[in-house]
């Protein structure tokens, strides 16, 4: 039975549908979380202690560690193990990504500059501090305008400005959110900057893929139908397959294998976000991991399989080639955060559920806790998955499901 | 088969006047087991709507509804009102062994030796419910209710120790509602 080390942080929202997955196919995972875990010295041999802030030192302790128990393969599950996965692979001698492409993938300013060498369809855009002063820097940046921060995911800190004063207000904001120590000791070099890029037109997607040797398959396509345009980027529906004309399939399939070899991502999940107008796909972002959040429970290969079994079958050199998405179309609502406060009730979760085709309504915060939304927040309030024949219909089961819930938020 | 101290009664009484129910029934029920106890749900019950297959015993004052499921484990349970300085409550002494079965009372060790002490670390712990078919139910609370790693706890640490104590074991199943949990000790966040 392989082993495999998993780079868990124990705020991901990835455990679950990993664990049932090595569960399930009988894959034999360490887990590594920067926490110790409850039961590690009841159980030893299970779970790992890692420091992520410090690569050298958590490389060491899987160096040291393998030598006790053999690992076949290390497997970062989200943004902040990215790195740690590919460093700790090399000192093994494991199949892994390029330390540099997969450190590229965790600054948006050197991904951006990468993807504009490589001749893709890149915005103008400017690196600041967050020291600098935004009514001086407003004059400098091309409106409309989107200001971003280097390491944040899921559109944290994203917010767009169409003039000087939006800007100098949007500039601000998220220097304070960069500022908050929950950032800083995420990292505090690349939270000492901020990108402001030029604003993209466009219909948005999302792309999940697998690289293996450097070819790109890709898993599935997402429509986003709800607009995205700003001041804030709250991403809400996900659903596949595309609606959109094979041509721009396509095309959006093209740019992403081209901007994972301009990178030189060659092996594992990627996950891209896209924009598509009159001139073509533009790369948005690109990570070295799977998709986010919950959102993976929508997609199904072959006879039934899910995309963490995908990614572990890969990564413990199995052939995956063959699985293909189901014939269904499937889809998610990230819910929105309607106001910032204390959420003390939801009501309306038995009506949503019995909407025809919806699968699962998953609540992730827990009563009493404050809910935030973006640009500041950083948990998703809940998902509803959907099935269905088609996609109409995926998103029409998500929204009526969502027009039966009620927040109750107590706001602060 | 149930004994319920004048204090007690007295108690329950003044209860039932107080909140304007002097109708009422008591609800006995146990609900769990830890740290070598039983875990117990004691309350007030309108008369007529106990659970239908209740047993009712007559204390003379009120009456006492027993939850069916209980009853064998509630044989010879002495219900009291103490008050010292440390406080006043009810206290429930109960001449029953938390598991008749030995290998559910060896799994109820491990948990109260082994688990439940560090999962009390993270705010947490877990109930063993039921052994059957070579399952061990389970349910978790505290901290590990709804708790982002609770996976791991229980596949790396509860599943890992009960399969390495008792080999015939196959599986651990857990009935936590997870969605329900109001603390979870590890909450997930975007990266």
């Amino acid at each position: 039975m392989p082993r495999l080390l998993l780079l868990l942080p124990t705020r991901t929202y990835r455990a679950h549908d990993f664990m049932e997955a090595a569960g399930r196919l009988g894959v034999d995972v360490v887990v590594g979380s920067e926490r110790k875990q409850a039961l590690a010295d009841q159980v030893p041999g299970r779970t790992l202690a890692l420091d992520f802030r410090h690569l050298q030192d958590a490389t060491d302790a899987i160096v040291e560690f393998a030598k006790i128990y053999p690992l076949d393969a290390v497997l970062a599950v989200d943004d902040d193990t990215a790195v740690l996965g590919a460093v700790a692979s090399e000192a093994l001698a494991l199949p892994h990504n390029p330390i540099a492409s997969v450190t590229a993938t965790r600054n948006k300013h050197r991904l951006r500059m990468i993807l504009a060498q490589a001749g893709l369809l890149s915005p103008p855009f400017s690196l600041f501090s967050i020291e600098d002063d935004a009514t001086v820097i407003a004059d400098q940046v091309p409106y409309p305008c989107v200001v971003k921060p280097l390491c944040l995911s899921a559109s944290r800190g994203v917010i767009r400005a169409n003039t000087p004063d939006e800007f100098a207000v949007a500039f601000d904001r998220l220097s304070r959110l960069l500022r908050t120590p929950e950032v800083v000791t995420r990292d505090d070099k690349l939270a000492k900057q901020i990108l402001v890029e030029g604003y993209i037109p466009g219909t948005e997607v999302a792309l999940e893929g697998l690289l293996v040797k450097g070819e790109l398959t890709v898993l599935a396509l997402f429509d986003k139908p709800d607009p995205l345009d700003g001041p804030f980027f709250e991403e809400t529906l996900y659903i596949t397959p595309s609606r959109l004309p094979e041509s721009v399939q396509q095309d959006i399939a093209a740019c992403t294998a081209q901007a994972a070899r301009a990178i030189g991502l060659q092996e594992g999940p990627v996950h891209a976000e896209l924009r598509v107008n009159d001139q073509g796909a533009w790369l948005i972002e690109m990570a070295a991991r799977s998709i986010g959040g919950l959102c993976s429970r929508t997609l199904r290969f072959g006879t039934g399989l899910s995309l963490e079994e995908l990614i572990l079958l890969h990564a413990t050199g199995a052939d995956v080639g063959a699985y293909t998405r189901e014939r269904h179309a499937a889809g998610v609502m990230m819910l929105p955060i309607p106001y910032g406060g204390i959420l003390i009730g939801i009501r309306g979760q038995e009506a949503a559920k019995q909407v025809p085709g919806i699968e699962d309504l998953a609540i992730t915060i827990p009563l009493g806790q404050e809910v935030v939304p973006l640009p500041e927040g950083a948990q998703y309030l809940g998902f509803l998955f959907a099935r269905a024949d088609t996609p109409e219909q995926v998103e029409i089961a998500l929204r009526d499901a969502h027009r039966c819930l009620r927040f109750t938020i107590d706001p602060k | 088969m149930l004994t319920i101290t004048e204090a007690a009664k007295q108690k329950i009484q003044s209860v039932m006047e107080s909140q304007g129910r002097p109708d009422d029934g008591l609800r006995l029920a146990i609900v769990g087991r830890r740290a070598s106890s039983f875990q117990y749900s004691l309350g007030l019950v309108e008369q007529g709507q106990e659970a239908a297959d209740d047993m009712v015993f007559d204390a003379g004052e009120f009456k006492v509804f027993m939850d069916a499921n209980s009853v064998e484990n509630l044989e010879g349970v002495t219900i009291d009102y103490v008050e010292d300085i440390q406080g006043s409550g009810f206290k429930i002494d109960n001449p029953n062994p938390i598991w008749s079965d030995p290998q559910h009372a060896a799994v109820q060790e491990l948990f109260d030796t082994r688990i439940n002490p560090n999962l009390a670390s993270h705010g947490g712990h877990v109930e063993l419910l039921d052994i059957k078919d070579d399952r061990v139910y389970v349910r978790l609370g505290g901290g590990c209710q709804g708790c982002g790693m609770v996976d791991v706890t229980l596949k790396h640490g509860i599943t890992a120790l009960i399969k390495e104590e008792f080999p015939d074991i196959q599986e651990v199943v857990d009935t936590t509602d997870h969605a329900q949990g109001t603390n979870p000790y590890y909450q997930p966040a975007k990266g």
